[in-house]
């Protein structure tokens, strides 16, 4: 097929009259059964260089993509033209899956997006075996590269699947962001004869801004005078999960309407939230940086960071969505900038603990490798063996497979681990490089904090683009710089704000009649945890009395004046009275009888000697009944309990008066921890 | 990671085109310097001209091309759960076996998991019945025990009886072991289980030769049994019935000219090895040592009745049958009808003065009135 005819079909089944050159070069290439690596900015038409031939090629296109929220737009595109497209993910329910999986065996498809975990999934291998394949696509590339921006394990399956492909059998690996090294990489491992196809990375619509702060505070309060009247709508990223609750919360308090989003959500909520950020429903969305990459909205006019990302190209990848349709988008970055005591700079701190936490110890290692060389293990028993957190043991794991010192083997339906016979040692030179690597890059993103010369032309540069152009659009070119002035008006906001925002306890589920319960306060933020933890561990006696106004007032502002019967609280494991104390002074404030009828049946070990949410089920499952349960039953309970960690103790307990005929149990804690930092 | 793999897995499973005629391929594309990956970039001119494949067989191969990609996905499954798959053109391919085998039977692709240097090592192999009797598994223990102390590799199929006491026994004396699967290797689970320490440590492989998802069958049990002898350089049986594995299994190793022990059994065994013994493999006592034909054939006399034609008859009918051209032993046995081993016959031609040999496998021969030294034995190049 020459441009000329391909050119009519494009017509035909898109809409669209031409190619760009570097669209045809890659289409031309594939048709010959080469391999491509395309480097081109966000916008510029990747997804046509593989959606065109596929609906030229015979059988079926598999595009192997991390992103779901991309899938689930492009999908629905594509049908839209007609083409038969689908995409098998986790959102999906397992029957929709493998519906779609027979569809595709049965040739009903042409174009099949796929998230590359899904090549650990038995079902799906058994079906590719079988399938008539045509194509296959590695979007976003650049996270099969440790030395990328988001290196994802699961990719490593996919370049050892592409490794294997027939020489002839076209191949092609899509990304916006790609530093030479990180090209290099990827044509290494692809290898074959790949060739490389790169564009010019400048967004001229950009308009970059740096605001530097001496003070958190000052971050809430610039946003909350400035974000009403930023144009359109966009996107917050905070660095953490519980910072978007926060600004949410915080948001939501002054009358701007916003949303949080974070990978803790299930399927549906981002589905919804996502759904609501397309059709404008709110000013922004506040989110980690799940969120974002492979949006498809065109007109998403600003990007406001108030962290700064780990690099320069996360940063350029993250902002990358904004402003799709060519016309101004504003892309805003905070920085706290006050130095500690050791001369750090406060916002230094964040991505620096996530390098230096980003992997466990070489002894967790070693703990992981002696239980795999008794017999083979699946993840949670992995867990169960070592007391490691899950996201520990999904790094170890990732870095032995890697390593070939350990094996991902299906037994039947499950997956367990096995240790190799050739095994190597461990290497931790590597972890030691990419430490290196990663710090470096959080050097350079300092770098574009304190720049005094054109922001995008740095991007570029670090980018390996080197194309010239004249870059203009940034608050060291031509635009003003944004100041901050602090208001009284905003400063009694917030207090008022910190006054009465409480922390949710989310633990509703369908079984049980708990309902989704209130924290007085997060156990790390403020002076609470402190407070706790002299009590608890410092022989400190009860618990003040500020813990107790605090949570009443939690208490009113969550359940309001709703009735209970009585306040039941959890037994201790190793801190005496403090709870039965406390919860006495709360029956007394307010009025609502007391019971001491919940009791544990054996001794239970304290929650925080264990690292992961299996052990602690475990610790209490069972552990827990209630003496004379019919003075309970058909009533509605408060649930005290003074620390809310995995939320496994509340639960099991809710299970327990569930099953004695409790019509609502309301929990009701003095501090929930953050992501289990107790 | 061997971007080959694909290839050599579709090459293996390429359906009813004879093992024989894939390693022809094999052999002519070592001849020829050029890949497996070429092989199936080929024009149908250069299957058919160069590589001497029928209509039918090119049709086969196109409809590989076809699953390639497919296989791609299995072949990255496999090597993602340590899977090992052994090309034999692999330098890890175990050589006895191909040396047994040969072009006409070696597999062209191994799957393993474990310690490959123990296909590099002495072997020998012990066979019997799934239902044998106490001696037999003494005997097992006995010749694992003496395998084991003399650093060889115990290979066995897996099977209840023999096989499993051959194993352990293999590893109660910190010997090392083949086992060789009656299945794809994916469906080996409990095994893998079971014998993961020794996995891990070095002392056990595992090996199948069929495609990694298939399930055990009769069928694939008894292909199984030709492997188990190939891989191994001497061969042990411990007890055999009248049919079935071991006694299929012997019978053809005897074919292939193997040298064969079997246990001499006692008076009240009801069970093939006197038979077998009779047929030519060499009789052992329950250590293992060797004893002579005479002293066990003595007890044949009671239990089997000797051949009454008389053996000058025999030798002059193969001679006459000789002159009219040229036979293999087993086409001379079926021909004339004789109770000769095809063995006894090839040794009896070997030594004879009248008759000529041409070494082309299988052996033929001739009477030298009838030798025109038409067939020259072809080069080979390729370690077959």
């Amino acid at each position: 097929m020459n441009r000329f005819e391909a050119e009519r079909e494009l017509k035909r089944i898109f809409g669209f009259e031409k190619f760009y050159d570097e669209q045809w070069e890659t289409i031309e290439r594939l048709f010959a059964g080469e391999r491509v690596l395309l480097i081109e900015k966000t916008g510029f038409g990747k997804s046509l260089c593989y959606q065109f031939p596929a609906t030229q090629f015979e059988g079926v296109t598999v595009i192997f993509s991390p992103l779901i929220a991309l899938m689930r737009d492009q999908v629905k595109a594509l049908n839209d033209k007609g083409i038969i497209a689908r995409y098998i993910n986790s959102e999906q329910s397992k029957e929709e899956n493998s519906q779609i999986i027979q569809e595709a065996l049965q040739g009903q498809i042409k174009i099949l997006y796929i998230a590359p975990e899904r090549q650990e999934n038995i079902e799906w291998i058994e079906a590719a075996r079988k399938m008539n394949l045509s194509m296959v696509v590695i979007d976003e590339a650049h996270t099969i590269s440790v030395w990328g921006h988001d290196f994802r394990p699961a990719f490593r399956r996919i370049i050892n699947l592409v490794k294997l492909l027939p020489q002839n059998f076209p191949v092609l690996a899509t990304t916006a962001t790609a530093t030479e090294r990180v090209q290099k990489d990827i044509e290494q491992q692809i290898s074959g004869n790949i060739t490389t196809i790169r564009g010019s990375l400048i967004r001229e619509n950009f308009e970059l801004y740096v605001i530097k702060v001496g003070l958190e505070d000052e971050k809430l309060i610039w946003l909350a005078e400035n974000l009403p009247q930023l144009e359109g709508t966009g996107i917050i990223y905070t660095g953490t999960r519980v910072n978007t609750e926060i600004y949410s919360r915080w948001f939501e308090f002054l009358g701007i309407t916003t949303t949080e989003y974070n990978a803790g959500l299930d399927a549906e909520s981002r589905k919804e939230i996502e759904t609501g950020l397309m059709a404008n429903k709110w000013k922004a969305v506040i989110s980690t940086n799940a969120l974002g990459m492979g949006i498809d909205k065109s007109d998403i006019r600003f990007i406001i960071h108030t962290q700064i990302p780990a690099s320069p190209i996360h940063y350029y990848q993250e902002i990358g969505r904004a402003g799709r349709d060519g016309k101004p988008a504003k892309l805003i970055l905070f920085y706290n900038n006050t130095k500690d005591k050791k001369g750090i700079e406060e916002d230094y701190k964040l991505p620096k603990a996530f390098i230096d936490g980003g992997r466990p110890s070489i002894k967790n290692y070693q703990q992981v490798i002696n239980v795999l060389k008794q017999e083979p293990l699946g993840e949670r028993q992995i867990m169960k063996a070592t007391n490691l957190k899950q996201t520990q043991v999904r790094v170890i794991k990732a870095d032995l497979i890697e390593q070939g010192i350990i094996k991902e083997v299906l037994y039947g339906r499950s997956k367990k681990y096995e240790y190799q016979f050739d095994a190597p040692e461990l290497n931790t030179k590597s972890f030691e490089e990419l430490r290196n690597q990663k710090l470096k890059e959080l050097n350079s993103m300092i770098e574009y904090v304190n720049l005094t010369t054109s922001r995008m032309k740095f991007l570029c540069d670090y980018l390996g683009d080197n194309t010239p152009h004249s870059y203009l659009n940034c608050d060291n070119t031509n635009l003003p710089k944004y100041t901050i002035s602090i208001k009284d008006e905003y400063l009694e906001k917030l207090k008022e704000f910190r006054e009465t925002f409480f922390p949710v306890l989310k633990v509703e589920s369908k079984n049980s009649n708990i309902i989704n319960g209130i924290a007085a306060s997060y156990y790390g933020v403020s002076s609470v945890g402190a407070a706790i933890h002299r009590s608890k561990y410092e022989n400190g006696g009860d618990f003040p009395d500020f813990l107790l106004r605090l949570t009443l007032k939690a208490f009113r502002k969550h359940y309001g004046n709703e009735k209970f019967d009585c306040i039941i609280y959890v037994p201790p494991t190793e801190s005496g009275d403090l709870v039965k104390n406390f919860a006495e002074k709360l029956s007394k404030v307010l009025k609502i009888p007391i019971s001491h009828n919940l009791v544990k049946t054996s001794e239970t070990k304290p929650q925080k000697v264990f690292q992961n949410s299996y052990l602690k089920k475990d610790n209490v499952s069972g552990k827990f009944d209630y003496q004379n349960p019919d003075e309970i039953a058909g009533k509605s309970v408060i649930l005290f309990d003074d620390i809310f960690d995995s939320g496994a103790t509340i639960k099991e307990v809710g299970n327990l008066l569930t099953k004695y005929g409790v019509k609502k149990i309301a929990p009701l804690v003095i501090a929930r921890t953050v992501g289990g930092d107790i | 990671m061997n971007k080959e793999l694909s290839y050599w897995v579709t090459l293996a499973h390429l359906p009813k085109i004879k093992t024989r005629v894939k390693n022809e391929i094999i052999v002519r594309l070592f001849e020829q310097q050029k890949t497996i990956i070429d092989f199936f970039n080929f024009t149908e001119e250069i299957w058919k001209n160069k590589f001497d494949l029928s209509d039918s067989d090119i049709s086969i191969i196109k409809s590989g091309i076809d699953e390639l990609p497919n296989n791609s996905f299995l072949v990255e499954s496999l090597l993602e759960q340590g899977y090992k798959i052994l090309p034999i053109t692999s330098p890890d391919y175990s050589p006895v076996l191909k040396k047994n085998l040969g072009r006409s039977f070696a597999p062209p692709v191994l799957y393993t998991k474990g310690n490959l240097q123990i296909l590099k090592e002495e072997s020998i192999a012990i066979v019997g019945s799934r239902k044998a009797n106490e001696k037999s598994l003494l005997f097992t223990d006995n010749i694992a025990k003496i395998a084991s102390e003399n650093y060889k590799v115990v290979v066995s199929g897996f099977a209840k009886g023999v096989d499993k006491q051959a194993l352990d026994s293999a590893l109660k004396y910190k010997g090392h072991s083949i086992i060789v699967l009656p299945q794809g290797i994916t469906t080996f689970k409990s095994g893998f289980k079971k014998y993961y320490k020794q996995i891990i440590d070095g002392d056990v492989l595992v090996l199948s030769t069929f495609h990694p998802k298939a399930i055990w069958s009769v069928q694939l049990a008894m292909a199984r049994n030709p492997i188990i002898y190939g891989l191994a350089k001497e061969i042990y049986v411990a007890e055999s019935d009248y049919k079935g594995g071991t006694w299929s299994g012997v019978i053809d190793g005897l074919r292939k000219k193997r040298i064969i022990y079997v246990r001499k059994p006692e008076l009240d065994e009801k069970n093939a090895n006197l038979i077998l013994i009779q047929k030519g493999a060499k009789p052992v006592d329950i250590n293992g040592n060797l004893l002579k034909y005479e002293t066990v054939n003595k007890k044949i006399d009671i239990r089997v009745s000797e051949p009454t034609q008389n053996y000058n008859e025999i030798e002059s009918k193969i001679i006459n049958l000789l002159k009219k051209g040229i036979y293999t032993s087993k086409s001379i046995v079926e021909l004339l009808k004789i109770d000769w081993s095809t063995k006894k016959v090839t040794n009896y031609l070997k030594n004879h003065k009248d008759v000529v040999t041409i070494n082309k496998k299988p052996l033929k021969f001739t009477h030298t009135s009838k030798q025109e030294n038409k067939e020259q034995p072809k080069q080979q190049s390729f370690d077959f």
